[in-house]
């Protein structure tokens, strides 16, 4: 979560939402900074839940859920926390959304609570989460925060959507639970897809995809 | 120090507001969740007497189905469901009782089916385990289950008891343990030996 610069635009006038920079931290997060696909972050829950497009699109949900309320309060706060309990503040407001997703989750759709396990309460200790309110939440006034959370949690719920598809899709030959008319008839799914070494598999190449479309970052251009 | 009472005081209120939060979100989804636990008991009740019901069934319609087809017995200190079929379809009358016990990672829970003049095992669920995955999870699978259909739960002699190993021959009590995963295995079997004493006592 070393990246923390303010957007190139900070210097121009003011446009747009939050003076034009509405649309570049959207950018930033969804895209540029990708948490999972650029910053490798999340990866644990990123394995876990996308062995069916279902469960990655729910994880995808939490995950925006929880980013844009954490976000929204913390920064709502910045200027009322006490600089050395910030952790512990941000901390507390992310377990609450966490358990609320969680709560809603068991009393409303207990199959899929079920097939989340444990990894709805985990998203505690997600680094994105986490990170996204350390390092824009704490410096930024709310509305901007609120896209930033958005752009996060859509960057991580994309990424694992995609790689969802492709597990269901080649491990299960379905498709959110149904058979594809013209290949579900005929192909053999690949249970190393649905195994834990397919997730492996699916996230690198997704991640070197991702990689090779974007163009080297600014470092590696040095 | 002020700064340390703030903190204190900004932590005080900032708990208090999370905390507050919570519990109305608890005692709000309380019911449905309640809701949800007893459908899942009664759809695993219903499974393993082998009572047919339609697989989409919501949770109020398995709460009915339940109570349409099974009563609950005490048998000794047990609970015990009984499920008796209508006359013409073919179903046998089956009698389960819960049973339960530490596991190796935490608690194992499930039920057992036997006939009804309980001696013979005609099926066996496991509703709760967090078992190593692979290994000592394989309990809940089906070829695991399976094998107890028919079993007895006494052995030749007449002593009550179900046999959980991996050594060879066969005994009408015996039933495969699964290899990697022994402590498991010998727990499952105490737990329904237990279950097992439980209703020999209850039927004296």
């Amino acid at each position: 979560m070393a990246d923390n610069k303010q957007p190139a635009c900070m210097t121009c006038e003011p446009k747009g939402l939050c003076g034009g920079r509405g649309l570049l931290t959207l950018k930033e997060g969804a895209w540029a900074n990708n948490p999972l696909a650029i910053q490798v972050l999340g990866i644990c829950s990123a394995l876990a839940v996308t062995n069916r497009l279902e469960n990655s699109l729910v994880m995808g949900g939490a995950l925006i859920f929880v980013c844009v309320g954490s976000n929204l309060l913390v920064s709502l706060l910045r200027k009322v926390t006490p600089y050395r309990f910030r952790m512990i503040a941000e901390v507390s407001i992310i377990a609450t959304f966490v358990i609320l997703f969680d709560q809603f989750l068991s009393a409303f759709y207990p199959d899929m609570s079920k097939q989340l396990g444990p990894y709805v309460g985990l998203i505690i200790t997600n680094c994105i989460v986490m990170g996204r309110a350390e390092a824009f939440a704490l410096q930024n006034p709310p509305i901007l925060s609120i896209v930033d959370g958005i752009a996060n949690g859509l960057g991580y719920a994309v990424v694992l959507a995609i790689i969802g598809f492709f597990r269901e899709l080649l491990g299960a030959g379905e498709i959110l639970g149904r058979e594809i008319p013209g290949f579900s008839s005929w192909y053999t799914p690949n249970q190393l897809m649905i195994l834990a070494p397919g997730a492996f598999f699916a996230l690198g190449i997704v991640i070197g995809i991702f990689n090779a479309v974007k163009g080297p970052g600014p470092e590696e251009k040095k | 120090m002020k700064n340390s009472i703030y903190t204190l005081f900004y932590a005080g209120v900032l708990g208090t507001v999370c905390s507050l939060l919570l519990t109305a979100a608890a005692s709000f989804t309380a019911p449905y969740r309640e809701a949800n636990a007893k459908a899942e008991k009664n759809r695993n009740i219903l499974g393993v007497l082998q009572v047919k019901y339609p697989s989409d069934a919501s949770s109020q319609e398995l709460v009915k189905i339940f109570e349409d087809n099974v009563s609950l017995e005490q048998l000794g200190e047990l609970e015990m469901y009984r499920y008796v079929p209508p006359q013409d379809s073919g179903n046998k009358e089956t009698v389960a009782v819960g049973f339960e016990g530490p596991g190796l990672w935490g608690p194992v829970k499930g039920f057992l089916a036997l006939d009804k003049n309980m001696r013979t095992i005609r099926g066996i669920t496991f509703y709760e385990q967090e078992e190593t995955p692979g290994l000592g999870g394989e309990i809940a699978s089906s070829w695991f289950r399976e094998q107890f259909a028919g079993k007895s739960i006494f052995d030749e002699a007449g002593k009550p008891g179900i046999i959980i190993s991996s050594s060879e021959g066969s005994a009408p009590n015996k039933v495969d343990a699964i290899s990697g995963a022994t402590m498991t295995c010998e727990k499952v079997q105490a737990m329904l030996n237990e279950a097992i004493k439980g209703i020999v006592e209850g039927k004296q």
